[in-house]
């Protein structure tokens, strides 16, 4: 069982960590996702036990199983789902901002925002200045949650 | 009920009723502030008690000791709670005053400030993940809160990067909890002797992993200048002096009360590490001209301090790494509130917090750094010394070169970049308290000593105890 | 669109899938399961006709729009069953009737408060889960 346990979480955790160096942004949350798995499979596996339900007293000397991992991982598992939940809004609204899932594309359009924002500071006038906050406003509203 | 779980009493209920609330108002605005002021005075209390009668205990519900989830305060704890809780409401009340921007904003800084005093105060490993992702949720939220594509994409890698740690050090706790058969800290440092070196080994490198990548240390920093870059000051500030303290007291807590002979053992490597990101975050940081640029890469160098003390180890080092964070949290706040102010005043807060971080009395930086040495010379390492002398130098360099960009130009081409008018009263104030508590610290210095002192001895017990 | 099949499967899936939810639910017990469970069970089956339906044809079927309350109402469920006990000054979460009585039993289903703080966790799962599957969808189609 333990040897099962370690391959299921060896190959999920390397699964994820493929994923992860994906340059797709959903991609990479997914694997994040495996990781997350991985991580509550190694819990489950740090407290494999066999034995009756831990719920009132066990009759005789019949063995219990361990509750506690099983608590650890339902509490990580609602952590991981909030995560992956607030990972997938940022990257939609990466994409309705961008219109890109790609990281290469993003950093590229990063790149050139940067150059951008130096060309235009340079003449610097205060019409510039206005666009560039109503630009922040319009982005802000858009933005879920 | 007793006043260790007032604290997480008071910001838990304002969190939750503040998320319904539109945080850009004043009213709930105040009201997070209020709250945060609550349990930051509970807080503080509660440390001077623990500081006169040792460590407290309290099993939550009414459970046995060993079944029910124990929250302890000692002296560590206390301390980073008491400093991180005070960075917050700091930063809060600025962005308070200055005009908040997004409505979650509010909300969002109580569920840090909650999982924060929570994994400060916790005594049990898991709960300790628990409020430690509770607080790094609420910071990735807080990245992106505000919106457009370039924050977002920083708040996303940030996200990626410190959820990766996140979930290393989930799988750490599942091993720890697989060789020692408990959560409680205590507990687990009484049976993590026997256990076979090589796991424990194992287990102390994924530990240090998952809290280097917290506190940006030199190969785990990518993240961390384009998130400081990315988010408001006031942020930024929230993440250099209240987040940044989970990575050192982690590795205090996990590495010297839990882990201490893995930690004796990985001491040569600690400085190695510690060492390159000091000299990494400082040459990186004389390079930039940006201010908060200067601010977040000299934050990867005083992540490499801490390391290094923690290294140098002894009730000596111990000491001289709490004193470090403690200062640094309060100077890094400073920098940050202040780098967005103009004025007169303004200006010298910011003075006092470069002054700090250089280490020039008589402020509290200068102890830091006086700690530092102390446990350089009391570890008889010259090239520790050196290292903090030169390391001292180039804080002072780039530190000078920030503040002289800032500061020493006409007043046209100033406020074309900062065309935000003067600082109000109110924005003035509070940067001005924070320079106040660093100087104050700077010419009575006793407490924070007597703290980070009283800390190191209580970790060294605990390891002793063994 | 998606193909006719689909959208029967999806159709004649969701009645079972909530019913399987409420299983696990009630048998939280004596047995294994919960309300996080049985709330992430129910929301898949809502996610299934999203992705069969598409969001407005989900919207006019089922009450997906008042999955915000639904939530907020579980939180409170939640919250007041915790805090009771405190205000009957016992510790906070301690169910009644306590462990020594039997409590009222339908079936194998025993009626205890902590039942009602499963439904509550069920419900604020539910809501919350639906609500973000609405809102990513609804993002994603306005980004096409």
């Amino acid at each position: 069982m333990n040897l099962l346990f370690a391959l299921v979480i060896g190959v999920l955790f390397g699964s994820g960590v493929f994923l992860l160096l994906k340059p797709d942004l959903f991609r990479v949350v997914a694997g994040l996702v495996l990781i997350s798995n991985a991580a509550n499979l190694t819990l489950m596996a740090s407290g494999l036990t066999r034995g009756l339900a831990p719920i009132g007293r066990a009759a005789g000397d019949e063995r219990v199983a361990d509750p506690l991992v099983q608590a650890m991982t339902l509490t990580a598992l609602v952590i991981g789902f909030a995560v992956t939940a607030l990972l997938l809004g940022l990257s939609v609204s990466v994409y309705r901002s961008r219109h890109s899932v790609d990281l290469d594309e993003l950093s590229r359009q990063q790149a050139a925002d940067a150059v951008r924002r130096e060309a235009r500071e340079a003449p610097h006038d205060e019409e510039h200045e206005l666009d560039e906050s109503d630009e922040q406003r319009v982005a802000y509203h858009e933005a879920p949650t | 009920m007793s006043l260790i779980a007032l604290p997480l009493v008071i910001l838990w209920p304002a969190a939750i009723l503040l998320a319904l609330l539109d945080g850009r108002r004043r009213g709930p605005g105040m009201l997070a502030v209020a709250a945060l002021a609550a349990s930051f005075a509970a807080l503080a209390v509660l440390l001077a008690n623990v500081v006169a009668d040792g460590p407290q205990d309290l099993v939550a519900g009414g459970w046995a000791a060993d079944v029910g989830i124990r929250l302890r305060v000692d002296a560590l704890g206390g301390v980073f709670a008491v400093v991180s809780c005070g960075v917050l409401l700091a930063a809060l009340l600025q962005a308070v005053i200055t005009g908040v921007q997004a409505r979650v904003t509010p909300a969002l800084t109580l569920f840090m400030a909650l999982g924060l005093t929570g994994l400060f105060l916790t005594g049990d490993i898991f709960s300790f993940y628990v409020f430690f992702e509770l607080s790094m949720i609420s910071a990735y939220a807080l990245t992106s809160a505000r919106g457009g594509g370039r924050h977002v994409s920083a708040a996303f890698i940030f996200a990626v990067v410190n959820l990766v740690g996140s979930f290393l050090f989930l799988i750490a706790v599942g091993a720890l909890y697989r060789a020692t058969g408990t959560l409680e800290m205590q507990a687990v440092a009484e049976r993590a002797a026997p256990i076979d070196p090589t796991t424990a080994i194992v287990i102390a490198i994924t530990f240090f992993v998952a809290f280097g990548i917290k506190l940006g240390l030199f190969p785990f920093h990518f993240w961390l200048p384009s998130v400081y870059l990315a988010v408001p000051p006031h942020v930024a500030a929230m993440f250099a002096g209240a987040l940044a303290n989970i990575g050192a007291y982690g590795l205090l807590r996990f590495g010297a009360a839990i882990l201490p002979s893995e930690l004796a053992l990985s001491a040569g490597a600690l400085i190695a590490i510690g060492t390159v990101s000091i000299a990494y975050g400082a040459l990186q940081a004389i390079a930039r001209r940006d201010t908060r640029e200067v601010l977040a890469y000299s934050s990867i160098g005083h992540a490499g301090y801490v390391l290094v003390a923690i290294g140098l180890g002894g009730p000596v080092g111990l000491a001289a790494a709490v004193i470090f964070s403690i200062a640094n949290a309060l100077n890094k706040t400073l920098l940050f509130l202040a780098s967005e102010l103009r004025g007169r005043l303004t200006a010298t807060a910011f003075l006092v917090g470069a002054l700090s971080v250089a280490g020039v009395p008589p402020t509290a930086g200068f102890f830091g750094k006086a700690a530092l040495f102390e446990a350089g010379i009391d570890a008889g390492s010259i090239a520790a010394v050196v290292l903090l002398f030169v390391g001292g130098a180039l804080s002072f360099v780039y530190l000078f070169q920030i503040y002289q960009h800032d500061r020493w130009r006409p007043r046209a081409e100033r406020e074309r970049e900062m065309p935000r008018g003067h600082a109000s009263r109110g924005q003035r104030s509070v940067a001005l308290t924070v320079a106040a508590v660093v100087l104050v610290l700077g010419l009575w210095p006793e407490p924070l000593l007597a703290i980070g002192e009283h800390a190191a001895g209580e970790l060294l017990a605990g390891g002793a105890a063994r | 669109m998606t193909s006719v099949l689909t959208r029967m499967v999806s159709r004649a899936l969701l009645a079972p899938t909530l019913v399987v939810a409420a299983a696990i639910l009630v048998k939280g017990y004596g047995d294994v399961g919960d309300g996080f469970a049985a709330g992430i069970v129910a929301a898949l089956g809502i996610l299934l006709q999203f992705l069969a339906f598409g969001r407005d044809e989900v919207a006019a079927a089922l009450p997906v729009r008042h999955a915000r309350s639904v939530a907020l109402f579980g939180l409170s469920v939640g919250v007041a069953v915790f805090a009771a006990p405190l205000v009957l000054g016992g510790a906070p979460l301690e169910h009644w009737p306590p462990a020594t009585q039997t409590p009222v039993q339908i079936g194998s289903l025993e009626l205890i408060t902590a039942v009602v703080f499963d439904v509550g966790v069920f419900l604020l799962v539910l809501g919350s889960a639906v609500t973000i599957i609405d809102v990513l969808t609804a993002a994603g189609e306005d980004g096409r």
